[in-house]
């Protein structure tokens, strides 16, 4: 099988590497990295020496197991690289620019690839490195070196991940995150920390993993195209599950590469899902996704196929009808026109619903940190000073008095009201937006975007 | 119930296929009325993490097929482009009736796909809705807050990410507006078959309908009217009465 023999490769590869830079706790199963000859001479020699001694300290699967996936690609790689890519400060990928980061693949050589699944959301790595400042003052890495690194080379690519990415290889797969589920979990400290708000008795800790696995989504360097591709995998729910399920996000522009590697080999017939995976070039593509796309494709092409195939039948019977046509040739295109109308109405409705849905929320959000940030500076006046004037006091007696829902009514209520004449021009917008006719609304959909 | 009433009605007019991808909504109301008011004892544990892995595998579910349907459109846009540009192309090729049946089908098929599409954003947000709705049930009859941080994820999620259908959604309709705008001097010629084979644009159209009736009950009013609620549809044609939607927490 293809991917088998890639990861032979890679693997070969790999050890030859390892062998002359990288110490021996990377030589064990890698799929990755052919990049790391060429990363390694980016570090300054004190750098990549405490690198290594760091990889030599922490346990095997450090190294690799990010680029194990549950299923054999992408996702569930990152479902548990929130923790530990944070936790491993590879997250300080953030600050880069997205359109770097889809930097295609003719930049490998030169490039010193973060070999960690880049959290290409810089917000989402953004966070996680925040989280981990925080949090983690105990892991090893310092964040100086790693910091080095990313100015040394200025972009980063995927093209560690890329190369790992064709492990679709079940077996391997399963015992990978095993060593996920396991070493990584001693590894962490909090192996939930970045994704979850601290809430202990909800067990979100473990939801949360689960959901932040939604979260995480790969850039594709497709070479002909940045900064759109997603290839973006849901998990499966549980945790350790290995059934090989990955879920690409697929997209027109991916797809018009996909339609022309088809016909480079000569139709959706004859291309096989191997050829096609070769000539497409798509980091994070893996034989599965192309074959049950090729499978889809082929329906899709075969089902109008099919109806055309007896026009002559169509031809006959049309022409046997042809009084009656005019009428019913129009009431056709009404009826057609009047599902259309029907259509887009409700297409525009959701729309302008979905926009509201997301802008309650983020309203939601900031009130509740508004809520929350008065909260402890309120308490943090009250202790200052017990005799303060009526505003923080009073303040403290609404924070006092309010039920344990955060986001009730009252207690952001008086907040507002004592907030409104300070700084929330963002707010008042906000809410005003949330009342108007659909058509401001539109114009505000585009000041969102 | 209400809610659930309606979601349920919403399944029952879906296309068929989907019935099942829809959200569990009855049996997350039961976890919820099993919990007790003050998340305590160990059973209520239980039933927490039930509850949440419940949701947690609806969303999978909706994620799974979201991105697959989404996948279908994507390829099947494609073919009717390359449909459209075939039948124009070949025109002068074939006789007026074969030419009128194809531009029928082309049109109908459009259509139909349209509508497709804009049933799978309905998908998305009646899910989103139902699941706002049950986090909602769950604080408020825990005093909890597992709302606020699940639904921030579930924003994110691909099921409710529908720009990309949208955007199909757009480019469909600019198809069609170029389908429809050939001549129709071939209105003379009808499409006997298109009477037959109304079935799946019947279905197609009524759920459309049903869903823009659903949605605009849903937004008319409700007993829990708060910050997080939306205010109720304008549709130009549908008269509602306007009155205050979302209170206002800034004082006038």
């Amino acid at each position: 099988m293809e991917a088998r023999s890639s990861l032979a490769m890679q693997k070969s590869d790999i050890k030859q590497l390892c062998s002359s830079r990288v110490p021996s706790v990377m030589s064990s199963s890698l799929p990755v990295l052919p990049a790391l000859e060429e990363r390694y001479p980016a570090l300054p020699d004190s750098q990549q020496v405490s690198m290594e001694r760091e990889l030599r300290s922490e346990p095997v699967t450090s190294c690799h197991t990010p680029f194990i996936s549950n299923s054999g690609s992408i996702g569930p790689l990152f479902s548990s690289a929130p923790g530990f890519s944070s936790d491993l400060h590879f997250s300080s990928v953030a600050p880069i620019d997205r359109q770097t980061i889809t930097t295609p693949l003719v930049s490998q050589s030169s490039k010193s690839g973060m070999w960690f699944p880049a959290q290409l959301h810089s917000g989402a790595s953004q966070t996680s490195l925040n989280n981990f400042a925080r949090e983690s003052p105990d892991v090893s890495w310092p964040p100086v070196s790693l910091q080095g690194v990313i100015d040394n080379s200025g972009a980063v690519t995927n093209q560690v991940q890329s190369n790992c990415i064709m492990v679709s290889d079940d077996k391997q797969d399963d015992i990978w995150s095993d060593l996920i589920a396991d070493e990584w979990k001693e590894l962490l400290n909090d192996p939930n920390s970045t994704d979850t708000q601290p809430k202990e008795p909800y067990s979100l800790g473990q939801a949360s993993s689960n959901i932040s696995a939604h979260r995480p989504q790969t850039h594709l360097a497709v070479p002909s195209h940045s900064g759109e591709h997603y290839a973006a995998t849901s998990p499966t729910s549980g945790t350790n599950n290995a059934s090989a399920k990955p879920r690409m996000r697929w997209t027109p522009e991916l797809h018009e590469c996909f339609v022309e590697a088809v016909n480079q080999l000569g139709g959706s017939e004859k291309a096989t899902p191997k050829g096609v995976l070769k000539l497409m070039k798509v980091d994070g593509l893996t034989i599965y996704h192309v074959k049950s796309h090729l499978q889809k494709y082929r329906t899709a092409r075969y089902r109008p196929d099919s109806s055309e195939g007896t026009s002559e039948k169509k031809v006959s019977l049309i022409e046997g009808v042809s009084s009656l046509d005019l009428k019913t040739g129009i009431e056709i295109t009404e009826a057609l026109r009047l599902q259309m109308e029907v259509q887009k109405r409700l297409h525009e409705q959701l729309e302008i619903q979905r926009n509201l849905q997301l802008r309650i929320e983020e309203q939601g959000r900031y009130l509740q940190m508004m809520f929350e940030q008065q909260c402890k500076t309120g308490m943090d006046k009250l202790k200052a000073s017990p005799s303060q004037s009526s505003d923080p006091t009073g303040l403290t007696q609404t924070v006092e008095a309010a039920p344990s829902d955060s986001v009730s009514a009252k207690p952001t209520e008086s907040l507002e009201q004592k907030k409104t004449t300070e700084n929330e021009p963002e707010n008042i917008d906000i809410l005003d937006e949330a009342h108007p006719p659909p058509k401001r609304l539109k114009g505000a959909e585009h000041d969102l975007q | 119930m209400k809610f659930g009433k309606r979601l349920k009605k919403q399944i029952e007019d879906t296309i068929p296929e989907w019935r099942d991808k829809f959200l569990a909504y009855k049996d997350l109301k039961k976890l919820v009325k099993l919990m007790s008011i003050t998340p305590s004892s160990s059973t209520d544990l239980k039933v927490e993490e039930e509850f949440i892995h419940l949701l947690n595998s609806e969303i999978d579910k909706f994620n799974g097929f979201f991105m697959e349907q989404e996948e279908e459109f994507i390829i099947r846009l494609r073919e009717l482009k390359e449909r459209i540009q075939s039948v124009i192309s070949t025109a002068h090729e074939q006789s007026e009736a074969v030419y009128a049946a194809e531009m029928w089908r082309l049109r109908k098929d459009i259509v139909n796909f349209h509508g497709e599409m804009v049933l799978l954003e309905n998908y998305s947000s009646i899910n989103y809705t139902g699941l706002a709705k049950i986090l909602k049930k769950y604080d408020k009859r825990t005093g909890g807050l597992l709302r606020l941080p699940f639904i921030e994820k579930v924003l994110k999620q691909p099921f409710f990410t529908t720009d990309l259908i949208s955007k199909l959604v757009k480019e469909c309709e600019d198809t069609i507006e170029q389908v429809f705008e050939v001549p129709q001097e071939n209105a003379k010629l009808g499409r006997p078959e298109v009477v037959a084979e109304e079935g799946a644009e019947q279905s197609i159209f009524r759920n459309t309908v049903a869903a823009l009736v659903t949605m605009r009950e849903m937004r008319k009013g409700s007993s829990t009217y708060g910050r997080f609620s939306l205010p109720p549809m304008s549709l130009p044609d549908i008269d509602l009465a306007q009155h205050l939607q979302l209170p206002s927490p800034i004082p006038s």
